[in-house]
């Protein structure tokens, strides 16, 4: 059945334009939108297997950077203020809540440690540290 | 959309596949990759010790097992410039000198013979060595033993077992 003459004009609307605007949109912003919310671009350190994490459900970013500046999610703390901040965003969720630490390649494990020690008196004793995945270039390379 | 070359009539045949669906298809495979791949963090859960007495008290049972980096042993201050493990890095198991690379045997051989839940391995590491390298040795340590759980020493000399 043939419900269009091939010399008619078409009524209906050709959509497809509009969906590949649409869609090319969609990807854009999905790819924009992760970068403007966890606050800092930190350069994680690179590791071979780092084990990926379940999905908790709360978690608190502590980000920190090279120059020394700290993140809680999003918001910039003092570095001395790091137990409180932490504190205070695991007691403003009640349930388990999982604070992750995402800490920049080129800082020293001291720097790291004392963050996580803040974090515990903050209240949360089991943290995580954050890596990113990579394969070694060669063999002993 | 179609074209009509000459000689392709209307009720004939189109000889060429039509893509759309496939391409809808792909698409939405990629956003949903897209959507995936930065949600997913990797990394490694440590237990920080408290102030108090120790929450579980059969972890004390067994004698911990304690990694050491030092400066003298692994000095690496500036982050790997290669993947893999940092080079010239020795490292302390429990007192005995072992190079990094020896590591995963050494650390699957300590924990073989122990219950699931006593496998927790102790950092001791100098405040200076490079944070990165720090993670490539826990990542090689981990590797061998599954469910190894990684516990940090601050200062204070790890607790060891007095009952």
């Amino acid at each position: 059945m043939r419900v269009v003459d091939p010399g008619r004009v078409q009524s209906a609307i050709n959509v497809t334009p509009l969906v590949d605007v649409v869609l090319v949109l969609l990807i854009i912003f999905m790819v924009i939108a992760p970068q403007l919310a966890n606050g800092p671009d930190v350069d994680v350190p690179d590791a071979e297997r780092p084990p990926s994490r379940a999905a908790d459900a709360h978690r608190i970013v502590v980000a920190l950077e090279h120059g020394g500046a700290v993140w809680i999610d999003d918001r910039a703390v003092a570095p001395d203020a790091v137990a409180d901040g932490v504190r205070e965003a695991v007691g403003a969720h009640d349930g388990a809540t999982k604070v992750v630490i995402k800490a920049d390649a080129r800082l020293s494990f001291g720097e790291v440690r004392r963050a996580m020690l803040a974090i515990e008196s903050g209240g949360a004793p089991d943290v995580g540290l954050v890596a990113e995945r990579r394969e070694p270039d060669a063999v002993g390379g | 959309m179609a074209m009509h070359v000459n000689g392709s009539e209307p009720g004939g045949f189109q000889s060429e596949i039509n893509i759309t669906p496939l391409v809808d298809v792909v698409l939405v495979l990629l956003i949903i990759f897209m959507v995936i791949v930065p949600l997913t963090l990797r990394g490694y859960d440590v237990s920080v010790p408290s102030e108090g007495p120790p929450r579980d008290a059969t972890e004390l049972e067994l004698e911990q097992i304690v990694l050491a980096i030092d400066l003298d042993g692994c000095p690496v201050v500036e982050p790997p410039a290669s993947p893999g493990l940092p080079d010239g890095c020795r490292v302390r198991l429990n007192d005995e000198r072992l190079a990094v690379t020896e590591l995963p045997g050494r650390v699957a051989g300590v924990f073989a013979s122990r219950p699931e839940t006593g496998r927790v391995l102790f950092l001791a590491v100098h405040d200076r060595v490079n944070y990165e390298a720090v993670l490539r040795v826990v990542d090689a340590a981990r590797a061998s033993v599954p469910g190894l759980r990684i516990g940090l020493a601050t200062e204070r000399e790890p607790v060891r077992a007095s009952l």
